[in-house]
């Protein structure tokens, strides 16, 4: 009976858009780093931490009145027991688990049984409790129990529970822990000098020196004075003592040398990595953003004329790590990575963001692998490709690209025209830069819904020194009519394509936006 | 068909298409190359080839070049390409140079060394994507305007004596009638300078003035042909 009611409840939630809908909101504030909003609920949760630790000390010495008391225990502590709640919660999901185990129940004719998917639930919830963020938390919420006074130093743990909010103290571990050997190396040897220097100095002045009676102030002693602190409080006055003094001082000199060296360099060896890692998680927040594949003469000259229009909308992955310095010292956003790698692409936010993928190298085979390199990883992705070749394009089309761009080809009709046409290339390079009077614009009819059930000529393209070009119609489908005839009627969904000075055309936008209020 | 003489300096595979149309276009077609390979790829396709060193200027003297031919600087090599252009422009002050261009800063050689037009082709490349991505509808009437298959293009006509336009003011001219749009003009009583018909033209139509249209083909033609009614 409970079975079938638990069965029941795991379709129910299954099944449930809102359920669905809450969960995936409270991993998007609590694991994803590319959700926009997920920075304001760090920013709360370190304030809460911060306001914590300042009542904590403030306490030490004076009074703090009741309220402050109150919103320490209760409200705080009800908030970390929330999110504390909250990340157990996500960390899994029970009903898919169990509808698993029915389906495969079903499919091969065997009992179901709810126990199993229960238990790996559970085991797999457990798991997460005994990591170190998950105790940390839990510790930082035990402060809240008052009548062990003594708990109240666990409110320091509020300070480690920091780590979960940032960045860099958690790289800067990250980078920490990739040094994992030769730290460990050096902590076993400072041990062994400390106990070997401790036993030393107790052995030549445990009789003769006052301050050092037991082994504990010896050791206490020798990791003082290698760690060249220092404190004077105990100091060897017997020959021998002082020999193992100097010793000791001249080693610990030398220790944290090699630990400083070993640290410089773990982060000059991560730097690039981090640097890299903090441009993909920019672009990853953007809405839409642009992967540009190679840095080569096209992207170059793609990036001098357009980059100030993209912002820090674009990141440009190249595989030569010379290039990408030289992007880097150009100012733009580059990362040494290779485009054609799986692993690659995925690290982008291909599921909120609108993506464009521009395979840019100057090889149509790495092109083409990593077009279907990224249409495998999602149909969203938009591609636009460079074609080295004319026969080359049918693949690129096979392989998914949305638009391709051949250099020779437009140059070549470029130059046709220049040399058969002379006036008429000077309007089309004017009108393809959209320099002077001949801005090519597209107007959409649903920015301006007023125009909406309008004629064409009611619209007054020549009073506005506007020229109509055409008009695509709605939709993919969308028909598109060249010079649309006067008595056409605009309707919801019409890209209206016009030609003109830009402050025309932005003028003429405005009067519509203006009147779509009115 | 116009009546002007080109001579294209440098052949290989990516200047086929260009030859190619311009052959048809003209006729009279000179190319003319530095190596034995580009000659014999350029003979072989039927066109009229010089195999010279370029690089002398006494050498180049002796080709007959007319004042209004056009010369076109398509050498693989940039280096050559910029010395070609710079000989030209010494040689032949008067003529159209017109040069091919791979990046930022032979552009700059090539304009210092005197090219009168330089098609960079990764500067029109970047600017295809950039319009790609902005305005595909644009985009896409641009690419059939330059498509030689499509039955859609731009065309430059000269306004002949005793046309229906000569005299008219150009407001009051209906072209939506005749299927075409006015892009802008050349008005030779003015400058030599064209024309956006977007900056408010307020001008007359004139014997001599160049127009520039988009529209279908077959629509061009017959307004072309309309245009010389009377002359």
């Amino acid at each position: 009976m409970l079975k079938k009611w638990l069965l029941r409840f795991a379709f129910f939630l299954h099944g449930s858009a809102r359920y669905k809908e809450i969960k995936q909101l409270a991993k998007n504030f609590l694991q994803n780093s590319d959700y926009e909003y997920k920075k304001y609920f760090d920013i709360f949760m370190i304030s809460l931490i911060v306001l914590s630790i300042a009542t904590l000390v403030y306490e030490v010495k004076n009074p703090v009145p009741d309220w402050v008391d109150f919103f320490d225990i209760y409200l705080v502590t009800t908030i970390f027991l929330l999110e504390y709640v909250a990340r157990v919660w996500v960390h899994n999901d029970w009903h898919k688990r169990v509808i698993k185990e029915f389906g495969e129940a079903q499919f091969l004719g065997r009992r179901f049984s709810l126990w199993k998917p229960t238990k790996e639930i559970f085991k797999g919830k457990l798991h997460y409790l005994l990591t170190p963020t998950a105790i940390i938390d839990l510790l930082a919420i035990l402060p809240a129990y008052r009548p062990l006074r003594v708990l109240r130093i666990f409110v320091l743990f509020r300070v480690f529970k920091l780590l979960r909010y940032t960045k860099s103290i958690n790289q800067f571990l990250g980078v920490l822990a990739s040094k994992k050997f030769e730290l460990y190396t050096l902590l076993f040897l400072l041990i062994f000098i400390t106990v070997t220097a401790g036993i030393a100095i107790y052995v030549f002045e445990q009789n003769h020196n006052d301050n050092i009676e037991t082994i504990f102030d010896a050791l206490y002693w020798a990791l003082i004075t290698i760690s060249t602190v220092g404190y004077g409080d105990i100091a060897p006055i017997t020959p021998e003592g002082r020999v193992v003094s100097m010793l000791i001082i001249v080693s610990g000199i030398a220790m944290i040398s090699f630990v400083t060296s070993v640290i410089v360099s773990s982060f000059s060896e991560k730097l690039d990595e981090l640097k890299e890692n903090r441009i993909i998680e920019e672009v990853n927040k953007k809405e839409e953003f642009m992967i540009i594949c190679g840095y080569g003469q096209m992207t170059r000259m793609f990036l001098k004329y357009y980059a100030h229009e993209y912002d820090k909308r674009y990141i440009v992955i190249e595989n030569n790590k010379e290039r990408v310095e030289e992007a880097l010292k150009e100012g733009y956003r580059a990362i040494h990575e290779d485009a054609s790698r799986h692993d690659v692409i995925k690290r982008f936010n291909l599921q909120y963001s609108n993506v464009t993928l521009l395979a840019l190298t100057g090889d149509d085979i790495a092109n083409i692998y990593i077009t279907l390199n990224a249409k495998s990883l999602s149909r969203k992705i938009r591609v636009i490709a460079r074609a080295k070749t004319e026969k080359i394009i049918k693949k690129y089309q096979l392989a998914g690209a949305d638009s391709i761009v051949r250099p020779s080809t437009i140059a070549d009709r470029m130059l046709f025209t220049a040399i058969t046409q002379p006036v008429m290339y000077k309007a089309i390079y004017a009108i393809l830069t959209g320099k002077n009077m001949a801005l090519l614009d597209e107007i959409s009819v649903d920015d301006a819904p007023m125009m909406i059930g309008k004629k064409i000529e009611e619209l007054n393209f020549r009073k506005h020194k506007l020229l109509c070009i055409g008009l695509q119609g709605a939709g993919e489908e969308g028909v598109f009519v060249f010079n649309p005839p006067s008595g056409l009627h605009l309707q919801e969904g019409d890209i209206l394509l016009v030609m003109g000075r830009k402050v025309s055309i932005d003028h003429f936008r405005e009067i519509y936006q203006k009147e779509s209020y009115v | 068909m116009f009546n002007r003489n080109a001579l294209m300096f440098g052949y290989s595979k990516s200047t086929r298409f260009l030859a190619e149309n311009l052959h048809k276009e003209l006729g009279n077609l000179l190319i003319v190359v530095d190596n034995d390979q580009d000659y014999q790829l350029a003979k072989k396709a039927g066109y009229y080839v010089k195999l010279l060193d370029i690089t002398d200027d006494e050498v180049l003297e002796g080709l007959e070049v007319h004042e209004d031919d056009y010369l076109i600087c398509v050498m693989k090599d940039h280096y050559l390409n910029v010395f070609l252009t710079l000989s030209l422009h010494s040689l032949f002050p008067q003529s159209m140079i017109i040069a091919l261009s791979d990046s930022y800063h032979v552009t700059q050689k090539l304009k210092m060394a005197g090219a009168s037009r330089i098609i960079d082709l990764y500067q029109v490349s970047a600017n295809r994507i950039h319009n790609i991505l902005t305005k595909p509808v644009a985009t896409k009437l641009i690419e059939r305007l330059f498509s030689p298959e499509e039955d859609f293009s731009f065309k430059e006509m000269v306004v002949p004596p005793n046309s229906p336009l000569d005299g008219m003011r150009v407001e009051d001219f209906d072209f939506s009638s005749h299927g075409v749009i006015l892009v802008g003009m050349i008005d030779k009583r003015l400058s030599n300078q064209f024309i956006f018909i977007t900056s408010g033209l307020e001008n007359h139509f004139d014997s001599g003035d160049t127009l520039v249209c988009i529209g279908y083909n077959k629509d061009l033609e017959a307004f072309e042909a309309y245009m010389k009614k009377g002359a």
